[in-house]
């Protein structure tokens, strides 16, 4: 992984982009939501910001195995 | 029965002289998986080893397996950047990062191998002025543990380290810096070797090749492992896995306060004597590089976390990128230094940055995890208090705090204070 695609401003270095954290949370009490995390090998949900760019939130689909990217969205965008 | 092991001195470096290459013997022999034991451990990284030893030596458990799905040392014991020191903050974790570093100054000869342990010191630079009132805190703190900490200013660090010529003009001038004196370097490839030639030694079965792909229960008791060489037997379980933690998380059902990140080092082409100490930096909004030289020459550096959770073991560029020019920003003199080798561990890492040695899941299945991108200066005491976990049921004083609980309870070890992430933003 060397870039991301942001919807707004296209393929930028990955150095542009900050993760944040893994979709879903690991349940609906503090501590699932706050500190547990489900881990994800080939298909990781994901928050990201394109934090030194547009500074839009995103949502990502990567597999941490190989490190595809396979889905990348606006934060609240309806995705198939 | 395999054959006895040699006991390394410099007479047996002269009977081998005249015996020939045959005197010496594998370090430690390939055994056959028996079905049934009294622990099995998975993971023959330097924790897995080294609990695996103490269990064999200080209680006399007899029938110890280490299950590796690989090899060992291909996870990241052979992969660090070889650093150890004791200089944290918080109580909890100096006075265990201390109990091991005093271990490494005694592990050569407990082991009869030559672990390298070099102290050679360790100085975290400031690059500001407002980053030395948070040093002395954390030097005054460790001082008031009995553990060595000297802050020094820019015209002592000048003096103590002239290659760094301080008052050089560069993008982050220097301030001042922390330095631990005890700390330094133990050659990792040693360590990992030397556990399981000891642990061997004491009739450990080390099992390459072997992955535990489950765990068998009945009435919330562990009963034994799958694994790829088909089912084992088991009173107790231990699983040091470390950058595969999160697996073991999935294997168990639970989730754990850890996700998976590379980091990621790096060694430069041999060049003469330069730098005999480990100097740390951390650039402001930019990354960190920290670096040492080999015995051979090289410059082995490293810095932050790529910054995502991954499993690929191979590194980003950028990552490479901002270690290579924080050296070069420390030292303008490396510019033209050629980088030789680059690669990647996955990491453990914990939501507070601090381990977990504890129970999981079940009474009798035990987690050694949580190591981050720290876990190798910790070996010996790891392997000591996990041992005693292990056998006896209760945490040592020194990992009451490595709780998993910890985090339902708020009693978080959160060196840095970044809050519940791996990584900042
Ligand atoms: C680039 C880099 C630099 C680092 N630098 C430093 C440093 O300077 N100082 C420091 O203190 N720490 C450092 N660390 C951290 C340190 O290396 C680790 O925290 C520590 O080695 C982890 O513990 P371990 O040795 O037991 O892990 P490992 O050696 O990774 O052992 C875990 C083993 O478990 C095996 N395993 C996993 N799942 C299974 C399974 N299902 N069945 C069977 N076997 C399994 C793996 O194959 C592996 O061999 C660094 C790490 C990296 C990646
Ligand atoms: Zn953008």
């Amino acid at each position: 992984m060397t870039s991301l695609s942001c919807p707004f401003c296209g393929v930028r270095e990955l150095a542009e982009f900050a993760f944040h954290k893994t979709l879903p949370n690991a349940g609906d009490d503090p501590l699932s939501a706050v500190y547990l995390r489900i881990n994800q090998v080939d298909d990781s949900h994901e928050y990201w910001q394109h934090v030194r760019g547009c500074r839009a939130w995103l949502k990502a689909r990567r597999n941490p195995s190989t490190g595809e990217v396979l889905e990348m969205n606006l934060l609240g965008a309806v995705t198939s | 029965m395999p054959l006895a092991r040699r006991h390394y001195s410099a007479l047996a470096l002269l009977r081998a002289r005249w015996a020939g290459s045959r005197y010496w013997r594998p370090l430690w022999t390939g055994r056959t998986l028996k079905d049934h034991y009294d622990v099995v451990i998975v993971g023959a990284g330097g924790h897995g080893l080294a609990t695996a030893y103490h269990l064999a030596r200080d209680h006399g458990i007899k029938r110890i397996a280490i299950l590796e799905k690989r090899l060992v040392g291909y996870g990241n014991v052979g992969r660090n950047t070889t650093i150890v020191r004791s200089n944290y903050l918080l109580p909890e974790n100096h006075y265990f990062y201390e109990d091991a570093l005093r271990r490494w100054g005694t592990l050569s000869r407990d082991l009869n191998y030559n672990v390298m342990y070099s102290p050679r010191g360790v100085v975290d630079l400031a690059v500001s002025e407002d980053e030395i009132p948070a040093m002395a805190r954390r030097g005054n703190a460790l001082r008031l543990a009995g553990i060595d900490a000297e802050l020094l200013d820019v015209a002592a660090l000048e003096r103590a380290y002239p290659q760094l010529a301080p008052r050089r003009v560069r993008r982050f001038p220097l301030a001042g810096a922390l330095v631990q004196a005890r700390g330094g370097t133990v050659r990792h490839d040693a360590v990992a070797w030397g556990y399981a030639r000891a642990a061997s030694a004491l009739g450990v079965d080390i099992i390459e090749d072997c992955e535990v792909t489950g765990v068998r229960s009945h009435a919330d008791v562990a009963e034994g492992v799958e694994t790829t060489r088909g089912y084992v037997r088991a009173e107790r379980i231990l699983f040091a896995t470390a950058g595969h933690t999160g697996m073991i998380g999935t294997m168990l059902g639970v989730p754990l306060p850890i996700e998976t990140h590379l980091l990621q080092a790096m060694v430069s082409e041999p060049i003469k004597p330069f730098l005999d100490t480990v100097m740390v930096s951390v650039f402001p909004g930019h990354g960190e590089t920290y670096l040492s030289q080999s015995d051979r020459g090289g410059l082995v550096m490293g810095g932050h976390l790529d910054g995502f959770p991954s499993y690929t073991r191979e590194g980003t560029w950028d990552r490479m990128q901002d270690v290579v020019a924080g050296a070069v920003d420390l030292f303008p003199q490396l510019a033209g230094v050629k980088i030789v080798r680059q690669w990647a561990g996955t990491n453990d890492m914990t939501m507070d940055g601090s381990p977990i040695i504890d129970r999981c899941r079940y009474d009798n299945v035990f987690l050694n995890a949580g190591w981050c991108y720290g876990g190798f200066k910790t070996i010996p005491a790891s392997g000591a208090a996990c041992a005693t976990l292990v056998a006896t049921g209760t945490a040592p004083d020194l990992i009451k705090g490595y709780a998993l609980s910890r985090f339902a309870t708020g009693h978080l070890l959160d060196e840095p204070g970044y809050g519940p992430f791996p990584v900042r933003l």
